[in-house]
């Protein structure tokens, strides 16, 4: 048939060259497969398992044999609403196993991404748009609790507010034994202090993806309000707040997918008064009737997705958010005045309660013998420089200063984490690039969705099939497999910022180099990503960070558990071995404070940098 | 044609990896005829790192001092259950390299990967004599016990003589535990209680405590009775060591928790101001109705996917003995199946456990998991 119209045959052809002759498309084609690949894949293997029989438990329960597919899970989780007897529909196995839950889920995301844009957007606009004192400090300090583990600042949250009138009742923390101050069970179990503290945890995204836009915006826009006289109000509402909206839209759908998926925060903050989400059901089920966990999976997914077809909706076609134009690069700082002082030790007395006195407290925990005597005689520094520690039967003979162990385990999560934001940091500019010059096509609009999709789906299951896709190919495993997980899993970070930076980039820059027929990498390295350093970089050290303390997404994939510091920290943790837990965690903030510290010596950029300061 | 010998390459390797895997429980089969020495030789010639999994952090120190020891090069991971069961599975059937020997606490799932050949039973002749039948097939490596034990500062708790003490209304709030649904064992000891020969044996203990007989109402038997009550009064911790650190606070009075003895080794619990209800029970003579606790096996198990079958054999050999048992045996709370080796001072023995507490009956908790699990989700909200 093409023989036959030679003529149609190279018409197409010539298309398909002129398609090919752009770097955006070629960018564009080679993500679209790619990413098919590391995300539909594992959606599709997700899926199947929601049908399909699983061994021991399961396989008893149903009575097929393993592998069959049943729709069982389905009706099980979904569709058992009728045996809870006298307590009615509260009481079925549906509406616990599912329903609650969901809707707890549902709250705690909601008011942590809430919590998260607040937060971080307002200290954004303050540090990037302001003349607020003390800059430095705020910048710097507000990035600390996405540097620390989740769960590590639940436990500190609980150490600190609990007392004996919540939860289990058995022992005062700070705030009731040194301040005699008791707070009531809503603030330190369930709902409040969950959402609370994944929206602290989370804000930093707020602050990164919004303050890059706010420091990089025209500030032409808010200039011409001014000389109109416009109340200030207005300017924020009318003028600021659509500006920024897409990286608010972008935080939202971070956070809340982030939150959806937390498993370690409400574990600790939700089973003393028996508050269950979707991720800690997932969890249990996953050990026994995975089936149903899987279902729970799709769920969540099936929420990411709504978020990011509203996200989509909101930035896609109506408005084009071009800020940088080349054309005026003088940002207005709003003078604060007489208000400065007071919002600046303001701000600076909650960073230091929410992000420094973790750190102090993780501190004191490192080095005290006996739980909650903070004495001198039950201080040791032991686990941190002692040796033949043998008698302490704590899983390490060395201070952690002193263990191989965990240097080797710190080399190995550094390598990771670098390989990781390289991979991901550079796709995720080139997926910027590709979606913002082709814009609204319907091949950029699929690598948008498609580079955002791995966010959405729950680490644990995303990590278990991984490990099914690496026993069929033989190269996938160890540190390869670790690096490919961990690159897919944070390209939504670079991949925002790409997006974000690119979209603010007005085509006329490129466009006059390209009259001069410079060539395309000259045009990415010389000019590009020149310009929009600050926000391309954040999309190399978001993955970075996330890849240094991620927990979940690796626990089944790394060689053992010692092989990085954060499976190494979790099994300290639930060991209870306190002490050596709070010291590598201390360990891991450290490095990744001078890892940024070091990139922004360098470079010039850091995490906070997207913002000012 | 390049293709086709690539593919023909590939299909060979498969085939002989396939080979390999068939090949361990023949091999299991015939090392029982093998004195010690023979096998030490049979596992040194084996090449390879051997891989061990286990749902216990100590299997990393036993497998260092084995692999000095036997000059043999080893990897221990410590992984939960689910995990150790999710790879295990995956890596078998892809005939990729992974576990040569496990180490796991879940025994319903175990019945599983026995009957479908994942898991190879190996137990070292020597010690037939020595490892009580029961614990042979599958072999048990140790036992782990979680125990009543309470605060004892001003003797707010009165000695724990009958379990349903714990359902007494004053007990409200008082009684913590870890919440079953996330730690399988908990789960497990739960699911026992329904069975006919412990309802049968809460039922007496419920008559010798309220001097009458149990009325049941809605509930199927009494084992579902005390699971209800008991549930309804906890109060859920994070984990056992928590569970442990808090109750042992001096702000703890009244205070009751069932978790693993270990803890009260541990450096950062005031095990002073605790009270082990069997120990106390064991001192002045009187028993803990029905139950003071119960005990979880850890199973010791070839991989079917082993590429160093002898090696993980001479491993489950070594574990067994006094050497490779230390890394458990040196504080309390862990108890070898060998019964050759002598308890701690200050500890009772495996004999003795068995008799006070709730032994897990794998095939039991399969049958009925589903029944009981969703009866005791009711009782978590």
């Amino acid at each position: 048939m093409i023989k036959s119209n030679p003529l149609r045959w190279r018409r197409l052809m010539g298309r398909v060259r002129s398609f090919l002759s752009k770097p955006a498309n070629i960018i564009l084609l080679v993500f679209f497969i790619i990413l098919t690949l590391l995300t539909l894949y594992p959606l599709v293997i997700l899926l199947w398992e929601t049908v399909i029989v699983h061994a021991g438990r399961e396989a008893r329960a149903i009575g097929l044999k393993k592998g069959a597919t049943t729709l069982y899970h389905f009706k099980r989780l979904l569709f058992t609403l009728d045996d809870g007897g006298a307590g009615g529909i509260r009481l079925s196995n549906s509406w616990i196993q599912f329903y609650e839950p969901l809707f707890n889920t549902l709250s705690v995301s909601i008011t942590s991404s809430a919590i998260a844009i607040a937060f971080g957007g307002t200290v954004a606009w303050f540090v990037a748009r302001t003349n607020i004192k003390y800059k430095k400090f705020i910048s710097t300090v507000f990035v600390f609790p996405y540097i620390m583990p989740s769960w590590t600042l639940a436990l500190f949250w609980q150490s600190f507010f609990k007392n004996v009138n919540v939860g289990t009742g058995t022992s005062n923390g700070i705030m009731a034994s040194v301040f005699g101050i008791f707070v009531p069970q809503w603030f330190v179990y369930g709902y409040f202090p969950i959402s609370f503290v994944l929206g602290l945890h989370y804000a930093p995204f707020a602050y990164i993806l919004i303050g890059g836009i706010l420091r990089n915006m025209d500030a032409n826009l808010e200039e011409a309000a001014t000389i109109l006289k416009t109340p200030r109000s207005r300017i924020l509402s009318r003028i600021t707040l659509p500006i920024v909206m897409p990286a608010m839209m972008s935080t939202l759908l971070l956070v809340f997918a982030s939150s959806m998926s937390a498993y370690a925060v409400p574990i600790f903050l939700g089973s003393p008064v028996r508050y269950y989400v979707l991720s800690t059901k997932m969890k249990s089920l996953m050990d026994t009737y995975s089936g149903q966990a899987y279902i729970i999976a799709a769920v969540m997914i099936l929420f990411g997705v709504i978020i990011l077809a509203l996200n989509k909706k909101m930035t896609g076609s109506r408005k084009s958010f071009t800020t940088v134009t080349g054309k005026s690069s003088q940002i207005a700082l709003v003078n604060l005045k007489r208000a400065n002082r007071p919002i600046a030790l303001l701000l600076v007395v909650i960073l230091a309660l929410a992000a420094v006195l973790p750190l102090i407290t993780f501190a004191a925990e490192s080095v005290i013998i006996k739980a909650g005597d903070y004495s001198f005689s039950n201080m040791t520094l032991e686990f941190w420089i002692g040796k033949d520690l043998q008698y302490l039967d704590q899983g390490d003979s060395n201070g952690i200063l002193f263990s191989p162990k965990v240097w080797k385990a710190l080399g190995y999560s550094l390598a990771l984490a670098v390989t990781c934001a390289l991979v991901a940091g550079t796709s995720g500019m080139l997926v910027g690039y590709g979606i913002a010059k082709r814009k609204n096509s319907k091949l950029a609009n699929a690598v948008n969705s498609l580079s955002f999709f791995p966010y959405l789906m729950p680490s644990l299951a995303f990590g278990a099939i991984y490990l099914a896709m690496s026993t069929r190919v033989s190269w996938l495993n160890g540190f390869v497999l670790l690096a490919l997980v961990g690159s897919v899993k944070y390209l939504p970070f670079a991949s925002r910022s790409g997006v974000n930076a690119m979209l603010q980039l007005s085509g006329e820059i490129e466009e006059a180099a390209l009259v001069v027929a410079v060539p395309w990498w000259k045009r990415m390295t010389r000019i590009i990503f020149p310009i929009q350093k600050a926000t391309f970089l954040s999309g190399y050290l978001l993955p970075m960070i996330s890849c240094m303390r991620e927990l979940s997404l690796f626990v089944l994939l790394v060689p053992t558990s010692n092989t990085i510091l954060t499976t190494m920290l979790m099994q300290y943790s639930e060991k209870g071995w306190a002490q050596f837990g709070n010291a590598i965690n201390l360990l891991i903030i450290v490095v990744v404070l001078t890892l940024n510290f070091t990139v922004n010596k360098l470079t010039g950029a850091s995490i906070d940098k997207g913002v000012g300061g | 044609m390049k293709k086709l010998l690539a593919l023909l390459l590939a299909s060979m390797m498969l085939l002989s990896m396939t080979a390999v895997f068939a090949d361990v429980a023949q091999d299991v089969e015939s090392a029982k005829e093998l004195t010690h020495e023979e096998l030490v030789q049979k596992a040194k010639a084996e090449e390879g790192t051997f891989i061990v999994y286990g749902n216990t952090s100590r299997i990393t120190t036993a497998l260092e001092d084995f692999s000095k020891l036997y000059d043999i090069p080893g990897e221990g991971n410590n992984l939960k259950d689910a995990e150790i069961y999710t790879k295990l599975e995956i890596e078998i059937d892809g005939s990729a390299k992974g576990a040569d020997m496990v180490m796991i606490q879940d025994g319903a799932s175990l019945i599983y990967m026995l009957n479908n050949d994942y898991l190879v039973n190996y137990l070292p002749a020597a010690l037939a004599g020595s490892v009580a039948e029961d614990d042979q097939n599958p072999l048990v490596q140790q036992y782990i016990n979680k125990l009543f034990i309470y605060s004892n500062i001003d003797d707010k708790v009165a000695p724990i003589k009958n379990v349903w003490a714990l359902t007494e209304p004053a007990m409200k709030g008082n009684v913590i535990f870890k919440n079953p649904e996330t730690e399988q064992v908990n789960m497990n000891f739960l699911v026992m209680l329904t069975s006919d020969d412990w309802s049968d044996k809460l039922a007496d203990a419920y008559k010798s405590y309220f001097g009458k007989d149990i009325e049941l109402g809605d509930f199927k038997n009494a084992g579902y009775k005390w699971i209800a009550e008991f549930l309804s009064n906890s109060v859920f911790g994070s984990s056992d060591t928590s569970i442990a650190e808090e109750i042992s606070q001096t702000t703890a009075s009244g205070k009751i928790g069932l978790f693993v003895l270990s803890k009260l080794r541990s450096s950062s619990v005031l095990a002073d101001n605790l009270t082990v209800a069997q120990y106390d029970a064991s001192e002045n003579n009187y028993t803990v109705e029905p139950f003071s606790g119960f005990i979880y096996p850890m199973y010791a198990l070839v991989s079917s996917g082993a590429t160093r079958p002898y090696t993980a054999m001479l491993f489950i050999e070594y574990l067994m003995g006094a050497e490779g048992f230390a890394p458990w045996g040196k504080s309390i709370g862990a108890y070898s199946t060998n019964q050759d080796l002598v308890p701690l001072e200050g500890d009772l023995p495996i004999s003795v456990w068995k008799d006070s507490l709730v032994v897990e009956n794998p095939a039991y908790i399969l049958e009925n998991y589903e029944d009981v699990s969703t009866f005791v989700t009711k009782y978590l909200q």
